[in-house]
């Protein structure tokens, strides 16, 4: 996984346990702290200071846009766009700057309108392109296929879903497996879906459950008789509800069954990262590369 | 207020009985209710549109400008039905239009036995279509207090306006009443009588802005946004003078915007004694007025209904939830694409609402267009049917054309030359109607396939009314580029109704405004005479209640739009009653022989 290995790179060429990452961290353990303290306008601040240290950051771009979804005021979204516009203008290398500034644009969906949702998600997903333009990804993959799917087939997009699900199918089986790689196989399944190939998607769904037999949405899928399974996937990809932009599975707990893709549910806020003073813990990205690698 | 209250019951006299019977001979004649729709599960509703003689088709205006191709696509309306017992024999007639070029209106009369006969030419109400106007709704009100129904057929252009000469004839008094001085692109009209002197007033609603749609001066004219546009039409309020003529009061009233208005609706949210009004817009922010009581409005809409992207259609009023509060209905467009859904506005009372569409089942009916209450089966809960389709044509779908439009980086969408023509491309075509049954007021479960009222047709006006007489509400539909459709209630139930025709003294003629509370069976009900409410149509004057196993009706109250009140006890129901204001005797409704009427007229 490209993507990984470039954060190794970065962390190699000497950015992780610099002084410009420690300064980062720190701000990075400021936001947080101010969050769990209810104190959402330093945690922003200090988030973005955090980003704008260390931009490619996806977890610190993560938990500032989940901040901004806890406060889940319009103002909130543009703030967050605003600045992922400005951080990708001033590092427009920085793959996972443009995840974020689509994860933005997605996450302000549900306060707007029909046509404006469309052109939040239609501006998501030139983001996530050019993210993928720059650092093919298990997760750019991901995200954009599953985005995708929220599309009816009639707007053609429905094929390209399949192309970037079954490219991330193809990456997650270069690596060790995990547990959030069942969603690429849960979304592929629901592509077809989308066609009305239910017998394909079954196929797909089942051949994932063994691969992750301890995968709670699969069994949900296989479940269900055809009305039943229309119903509840077309409730699933409801335009204008949340869809849930939280990728800290990512560098979480493998073993959790954490959920990358959608819920209408805000999801819950990350879980406080313990600091021992004295002692760096690093919880970003390197820490996945580690694993994954 | 001046309020009087009279309470004496009506004694059924020999006269009134032969009128009962009268009806019932009619309602045994054709066609008899079969066996089977008496079985549960069965349909209670027939079509019967071809066997009424009702057989025109309604078509849409080709412009004929350099804006034709696009226009085409956005001007798939002026299908509309008005119903109004013109004649005065107690059936209900109606009024339809189409809207191409020299195409002629149509007005059919009630021959009292569910056929009707077209006599729109021979009344003077058929030229309704030129070169430089296009149908597009019709009303039936009482401009002049004469006691009959005048008609006016609203216009792209400029509305014509009917004066009923009393002889089955009508006079066009555009010009005298003052209705004419200002090109308006209206596309739906409500008669009220908002400063309550006695006389109606009319409220267009206004799509475009008034830029002459059939030589526009400029290709902006098209809407600015598909969320917030406001280079609408906006709203016309013109003012009853009681001398035949009309005056634009707009401003004064406070009811100067700019929307794409679509709808109007007015009752009396807060049942302080004016009516306020519920504004359907379309690519935008519905609006909600409330009436000051001194001839002037107040925009309430951000604390009533908060902010509003949708695409308003529609707005009816009525009591869903029998709390005594009107409530309104509006559509707007639920489709795979684009997933709006439908307000159902509960009235909270305070003049604020909740939507609660989502809850109650009527949130998704697809690109909607009417929806009317009305209690189809007397259970004495007001169901809701819903029609819908944009254009059903060829295979290949507008909406990727649409949003290719939509996802363009910087368009001028106020310029018509950058949208899309539609060709004969389909845009939410092919759906099916809705008829939504009121489960006690908590939920609306879909009825419309089981009684046979799920056409596939673009359907767009709604008017609902008795042409029978027999105390089931029809249906009469009308479609865009189609025939309408005339539905005939069989239902079998049994449950009791009651119905009330308001004749205002004091107050306008019609008694538009009016509320009537009924309590039968323990339970009260509120409806009102209303004006015109819904998109394209126009349902009748009467007051309908169902009554359920009630088999006495304890009370009947009337508010008057004069203020004054009056209570009737101890009513029978099953039947239709005359209530004339300040009387304290309430009458039989009595329609007069259709054969003998048909002599009069011919």
């Amino acid at each position: 996984m490209r993507w990984i290995a470039a954060v190794v790179v970065t962390a190699a060429l000497g950015l992780f346990g610099s002084a410009q990452a420690q300064e980062a961290e720190s701000l990075f353990q400021e936001a947080v702290q101010a969050t769990q303290v209810a104190d959402y306008e330093a945690a922003l601040t200090k988030f973005e200071a955090a980003l704008q240290a260390d931009p490619n950051n996806l977890r610190y771009g993560n938990e500032y846009r989940l901040t901004g979804v806890k406060i889940n005021q319009v103002k909130t979204y543009d703030r967050c766009i605003a600045f992922f516009k400005q951080l990708v203008a001033d590092h427009p290398k920085a793959p996972n700057a443009w995840m974020n500034l689509g994860y933005a644009y997605v996450d302000k969906i549900p306060t707007e309108g029909a046509i404006t949702q469309v052109l939040l998600a239609n501006t998501a997903l030139g983001h996530f392109s050019t993210a993928l333009d720059l650092e093919e990804s298990w997760l750019g993959r991901y995200t954009r296929g599953n985005s995708y799917l929220y599309w009816p087939a009639i707007f053609g997009r429905t094929r390209w879903a399949i192309a970037d699900l079954e490219k991330a199918v193809a990456l997650s089986q270069e690596t060790d497996k995990r547990n959030y790689q069942a969603r690429a196989y849960r979304g592929l399944g629901e592509a077809y879906w989308r066609l009305n190939d239910l017998e394909k998607a079954r196929q797909i769904w089942r051949e994932a459950l063994e691969l992750f037999p301890d995968d709670k949405e699969l069994p949900v899928l296989l479940g269900q008789d055809d009305k039943a399974l229309n119903a509840f996937l077309t409730a699933h990809f409801e335009p204008g509800k949340r869809v849930d932009t939280n990728v800290s599975a990512l560098w979480e707990d493998t073993a959790s069954q954490a959920w990358l893709g959608q819920d209408d549910k805000v999801p819950p806020a990350p879980a406080p990262i313990q600091v021992e003073t004295g002692r760096h813990v690093d919880t970003t990205e390197g820490e996945i590369s580690g694993k994954a690698n | 207020m001046n309020v009087t209250t009279c309470e004496k019951a009506l004694r059924w006299g020999a006269h009134g009985l032969v009128v009962v019977g009268l009806v019932a001979v009619l309602l045994g004649n054709w066609p008899p209710v079969s066996a089977a729709a008496e079985q549960a599960g069965e349909s209670w509703f027939e079509e019967v549109a071809d066997r009424a003689g009702i057989r025109h088709q309604h078509a849409s205006r080709s412009f004929k400008n350099a804006y034709a191709d696009i226009m085409k696509g956005y001007t798939a309306l002026g299908a509309a039905v008005a119903v109004g017992d013109y004649n005065g024999d107690g059936f209900e007639d109606f009024f339809a239009t189409t809207s191409e070029d020299h195409g002629k209106n149509l007005l059919y009369r009630n021959n009292g036995d569910f056929t009707f006969t077209e006599t729109g030419e021979a009344a003077g109400v058929a030229n309704g279509n030129d070169e430089s106007n296009a149908s597009a709704d019709a009303m039936w009100f009482d401009y002049n207090n004469d006691g009959r129904l005048d008609l006016l057929v609203i216009r792209f252009g400029h509305s014509q306006l009917f004066e009923n000469m009393g002889d089955g004839t009508f006079k066009e008094v555009s010009t005298q009443a003052g209705l004419n001085q200002q090109y308006l692109n209206s596309i739906v009209a409500i008669a009220f009588d908002y400063d309550r002197d006695g006389y109606l007033d009319i409220l267009f609603g206004n799509y475009f802005q008034p830029v002459n749609l059939f030589n526009p001066s400029t290709p902006h004219f098209f809407p600015e946004s598909f969320e917030t546009a406001n280079n609408g039409g906006g709203v016309t309020l013109y003012h009853n003078n009681g001398d035949g003529t009309f005056t634009d009061m707009t401003d004064k009233a406070g009811l100067r915007f700019s929307g794409w208005v679509l709808d109007l609706g007015h009752a009396d949210a807060d049942h302080d004694g004016d009516d306020d009004l519920y504004v359907a817009v379309d690519f935008g922010q519905d609006r909600f007025f409330v009436n000051n009581g001194d001839g002037t409005f107040t925009d309430m809409t951000e604390k009533a209904i908060g902010v509003d992207t949708k695409k308003g259609m529609n707005a009816d009023w009525g009591d869903f939830n029998n709390d005594g509060l009107f409530d309104v209905y509006v559509t707007n467009i639920t489709d795979e694409y684009m997933r709006e859904g439908n307000f159902l506005w509960k009235n909270n009372g305070d003049l604020t609402f909740t939507d609660v569409a989502r809850e109650t089942g009527t949130y998704d009916t697809g690109w909607g267009w009417a929806g009317k209450f009305f209690d189809y089966d007397n259970d004495g809960w007001l169901d809701l049917y819903v029609v819908n389709g944009w254009v059903s044509a060829g295979e290949e779908n507008y909406v990727v054309d649409i949003f290719q439009l939509i996802t363009s980086p910087n368009v001028d969408l106020s310029d018509a030359r950058n949208w899309p023509p539609m060709g004969n491309k389909t845009l939410s075509g092919y759906q099916e109607k809705w008829l939504f049954h009121n489960q006690e007021g908590t939920l609306f479960t879909n009825e419309a396939a089981r009684h046979g009222l799920n056409s596939k047709l673009d359907g767009r006006g709604i008017a609902v009314a008795d042409f029978d007489n027999d105390g089931r509400l029809d249906l009469l539909v009308s479609n865009a580029n189609a025939r309408p459709l005339l539905y005939r209630n069989i239902q079998p139930t049994g449950n009791h109704w009651v119905q009330f025709s308001l004749k205002g003294t004091r107050s306008n003629p019609l008694a538009v405004e009016a509320r009537l509370w009924v309590t039968a069976g323990g339970q009260t009900q509120v409806g009102f005479v209303n004006g015109g409410n819904g998109f394209a149509s126009q349902s009748m004057l009467r007051v309908h209640f169902g009554l359920g196993k009630a088999t006495q009706i304890e009370r009947l109250e009337v508010a008057w739009p004069s203020g004054v009140r009056q209570t009737f006890t101890n009513l029978q129901p099953d039947r239709m009653y005359v209530v004339v204001e300040g009387q304290s005797e309430i009458l039989p409704f009595q329609p007069t022989a259709p054969k003998e009427e048909a002599a009069k007229l011919h």
